[in-house]
């Protein structure tokens, strides 16, 4: 599949443009991301004025000078000053219904909503007058009219803004003594639980689900008392991003299904971490206690996740718990597998290795850390094995993978925001790497994003599109040719085809053709993986692809997490011994000869690059379970018994192999270019832990389900 | 003598003599880490044998010698129910002198502590597990 964004419907609501507002408030934020304006504005008295057009506002007294446009919200933060809101997010459109951000500006009449509100010259803003006090205290009076009070039973207690500002700014009684009203229950899928007596109208997941999901499933129904938030008929969320409902929510109304009643906030311990369920490395916080995940929170990282996390990175770690490798296993007489000593895995492991007289190789999965990938690699090598390879496919006729920049996402995930129109061949970013399309990109640059985004078209279907592009015949070409900062990025089901190479190479070229044009500094081709462990291993000098080792047909085989079928046991000869080191039974413990049980991202401190080769680490929250141990540990293990201890030898820095020309090579326009995660069906099982979730299970079902739901928008 | 302190050498000799010479008290000191030397109150049918000697001071004055049959494997539970209460300062009645009251719905052999064998009580969880382990495919 060849298209400008068809599938990225988020990308095209992003970039749509919300309230001036807020994008004036973007320009102000960016304006005083730096500390040091804020201390230039405070000593400015005593110091030449440099010529700008910014306002000086008092918060509190304390002078500030802002950005016109600035909302007095904001203003209040640049000096120090938090303002309670429940309805105000800085990553959303301003809504300014929930009116608690109350303050006093001097002279003003009445209390001004200061999310909403523009600082003017010289503005006194009062945020601890009592005037303001008091418009707290009626807001919050009014707020808790409805809301139940069932805080001892609710999922949120201990983290809800509602709790938090009712004690901080509430009132300490009220004047309501009338019944209060009930709400009906949302059913809005298997993953977000909604209590929705307790919903404020704050209409932030409203928001969330139009500008950043892309999904218009939510909105808001009735007004006044009769006010409900809801998809108006009983539907699903469908979003792979409707977990971030559940943070954005202040109160407990949207609360996680598969953590309900679970835990309190203040039992858990949290490690941060890196999500590996996709190549783009979310930062998270993994929630434990008493040696379990309970669940996973994004972290903020305003250069890749910003704060959301994907459905699964987020809730698939329930399959943390499931289908575990807990002890070694070696295949008895009979052929079954069975529990053993560590000592006596590692003896057999190491046996096999010895007695293959070279003829190893390993093949290493989407979840790989590289400790244990330098690990394997030098063993392999000490061993005599010549091939150490990925599950992932990708292209090496060329440069192939020598050149680091090519098969890495270059432009970075951050500078998607600069790029004026972006081309996806081969992959579909919606479930590839699912936080990519929420990237909104800055003012300045939707315009020209628009053009093509806002009704993205879709190119073609066929590998004859791209030569199209690449010679430049396609009707889009002249577009392309006009971007000032073009993206192309490249994905998996074009890298995995058979003439992935030939076409890999044209893009390649169309590419450089197009850098041309650009600004020197800008990288036009960009690479998204599918998996964590991809770049990584390419980093490391593995080759992509099994191909090698089907051809070698080794004696031993070592799997590293490589559960995806790239090669069976048809591939191998019947004498081959297959290893199988990771942490869940699947298709590669179930085809493996010896199992060592190792751990899981949670359970080890490991490191990996996501697809733009950004290298993060991950801590370990809890101990892998039973004898399960860290991989690198398990394979230094083997070394050791082998007599063959190895030093990290860095690698080899890549060679310099300029791009070959490929002109000549005719490609077969018939192939079809078809991600494999085209509905959201697919997304949720694609790597062992998540096939071995119950709720990613529950969600698919759910899927499915929603399709006969005559209300189901396809 | 006492002056001196040459009256701790003749008691040394004493406790000696006492415990049946060099031999037996190097065996009783390694057996139960102390020599005692006290009058015999009594002994019960395992052959426990019960002293008392009020010159050492309250918790030390009456002791259990546990019967040469059990060895080195003894402990607290060898010691019968009708001495267990003088043993300890329940009462200062020995069942020598006054009998030991029988109740039918009291077992009156007492039953060596099972720790370390296979009747000790282990406790089991009844929570399901936290993991749940992959079981390989049979082939049979």
């Amino acid at each position: 599949m060849l298209q400008a964004g068809s599938a990225v419907r988020g990308l095209c609501k992003a970039i749509r443009p919300s309230a001036p507002i807020v994008k004036a408030a973007d320009k102000a934020m960016a304006a005083h991301a730096l500390p040091a304006t804020l201390v230039l504005s405070r000593s400015q008295s005593n110091k030449p004025v440099v010529a700008d057009n910014r306002v000086e506002v008092f918060v509190d007294d304390i002078p500030v000078m802002v950005e016109p446009g600035t909302t007095v919200l904001q203003a209040a933060a640049m000096a120090g000053v938090e303002i309670p809101r429940f309805c105000y997010h800085e990553r959303l459109s301003v809504a300014g219904n929930c009116r608690m951000c109350l303050v006093e500006v001097e002279k003003a009449a009445k209390p001004v909503a200061a999310c909403a509100m523009p600082v003017m010259k010289g503005w006194r803003i009062k945020t601890n007058s009592e005037m303001t006090r008091k418009a707290r205290e009626g807001v919050m009076e009014f707020l808790l009219i409805n809301h139940p009070l069932d805080c001892p039973i609710c999922d949120q207690g201990g983290e809800c803004d509602l709790q938090d500002q009712s004690m901080a700014f509430g009132s300490d009684r009220t004047r309501f003594l009338d019944p209060k009203r009930a709400v009906e229950d949302k059913n809005l899928g298997p993953l977000v639980k909604t209590i929705m007596t307790r919903c404020i109208h704050c209409t932030r997941c409203v928001r969330f689900a139009s500008e950043v999901a892309g999904v218009e499933d939510l909105g808001t129904t009735g007004r006044g008392n009769s006010m409900e938030i809801g998809t108006y008929v009983e539907k699903m969320l469908l979003s792979e991003l409707s977990g971030n409902v559940i943070d954005l929510c202040p109160v407990g109304a949207l609360t996680s299904k598969p953590y309900s009643f679970s835990a309190r906030p203040w039992e858990l311990r949290r490690t941060d971490s890196i999500d590996v369920f996709d190549a783009l490395g979310s930062n998270i916080t993994v929630n434990h206690r008493t040696g379990e995940v309970l669940r996973i929170l994004p972290k903020t990282n305003e250069d890749i996740n910003e704060e959301w996390l994907a459905d699964k990175a987020r809730f698939a770690c329930d399959g943390l718990k499931r289908q575990r490798l807990v002890a070694p296993m070696v295949k008895d007489s009979k052929g079954d597998l069975r529990p053993c000593e560590w000592e006596d895995a590692l003896i057999v492991a190491a046996t096999a290795l010895q007695e293959a007289n070279g003829s190893v190789a390993a093949v290493a999965g989407g979840q790989a850390d590289a400790e244990a990938l330098t690990a394997l690699r030098d063993l392999v090598y000490r061993l005599g094995g010549q091939h150490v390879c990925t599950e992932e496919v990708f292209p090496d006729n060329g440069s192939g993978t020598d050149l680091r920049s090519n098969y890495l996402l270059n432009s970075s995930i951050a500078g998607m925001e600069e790029a004026d129109l972006v081309v996806f061949i081969g992959t579909n970013p919606r479930y590839v790497v699912l936080v990519l399309p929420c990237m909104s990109p800055t003012p300045g640059a939707w315009c020209w994003c628009c053009l093509v985004c806002h009704q993205p078209q879709h190119l073609g279907d066929s590998s004859a599109t791209v030569e199209q592009l690449c010679a430049g015949t396609h009707a889009f070409s002249s577009k392309l040719a006009a971007a000032k900062r073009p993206m192309i990025i490249v994905g998996q089901a074009l890298l995995g085809q058979s003439q992935g190479g030939v076409l890999y190479a044209k893009i390649c070229q169309l590419a450089n053709k197009l850098r041309g044009s650009v600004e020197p500094s800008w990288r036009v081709l960009n690479v998204l993986h599918r998996v964590a462990s991809q770049v990584a291993a390419l980093d490391l000098g593995y080759k992509a692809g099994v191909a090698a080792v089907r051809q070698q047909k080794p004696k031993v085989l070592f799997l590293l997490g490589a559960d995806e079928g790239a090669i069976t046991r048809s591939d191998l000869p019947a004498d081959t011994t297959v290893i199988y080191q990771g942490s869940h039974g699947d298709a590669g413990a179930a085809m493996a000869d010896i199992v060592l049980p190792g751990a899981t991202y949670t359970e080890k401190t490991a490191t990996y690059v996501n697809t733009e080769g950004r290298a993060q680490t991950t801590l370990a929250a809890i101990t892998p379970p039973g004898y399960a141990r860290e991989d690198w540990k398990i394979i230094r293990a083997i070394s050791e018994v082998l007599l063959c201890v190895f030093n990290v030898v860095a690698h080899e820095e890549p060679m310099n192999v300029m791009l070959q020309s490929v002109g000549a090579a005719r490609v077969d326009g018939s192939a079809v270019l078809r991600p494999a995660l085209l509905q959201l069906e697919d997304y949720y099982m694609t790597d062992v832990v998540s096939r071995a979730s119950p709720t990613m299970a529950k969600c698919i079902a759910a899927v499915k389900k929603e399709k006969s739901n005559r209300y189901h928008s396809k | 003598m006492a002056f001196f302190g040459l009256d701790r050498v003749s008691r040394f000799f004493n406790l000696i003599k006492e415990n049946g010479g060099f031999r037996q008290s190097l065996y009783k000191l390694y057996r139960q880490n102390d020599l005692k030397s006290g009058t015999l109150v009594g002994t019960d049918k395992l052959g426990n044998k019960y002293y008392e000697n009020n010159e050492y001071f309250l918790g030390r004055n009456r002791w259990v010698i546990y019967s040469p049959s059990l060895g080195t494997d003894f402990d607290g539970s060898a010691v019968s129910p009708a001495w267990f209460g003088w043993l300890h300062y329940k009462t200062d009645i020995p069942p020598t002198q006054k009998e030991h009251v029988q109740y039918s719905y009291i077992d009156t052999t007492p039953s060596p502590n099972p720790t370390g064998t296979n009747k000790a009580y282990i406790p089991y969880t009844t929570g399901k597990p936290k993991i749940q382990a992959w079981v390989p495919p049979t082939r049979s």
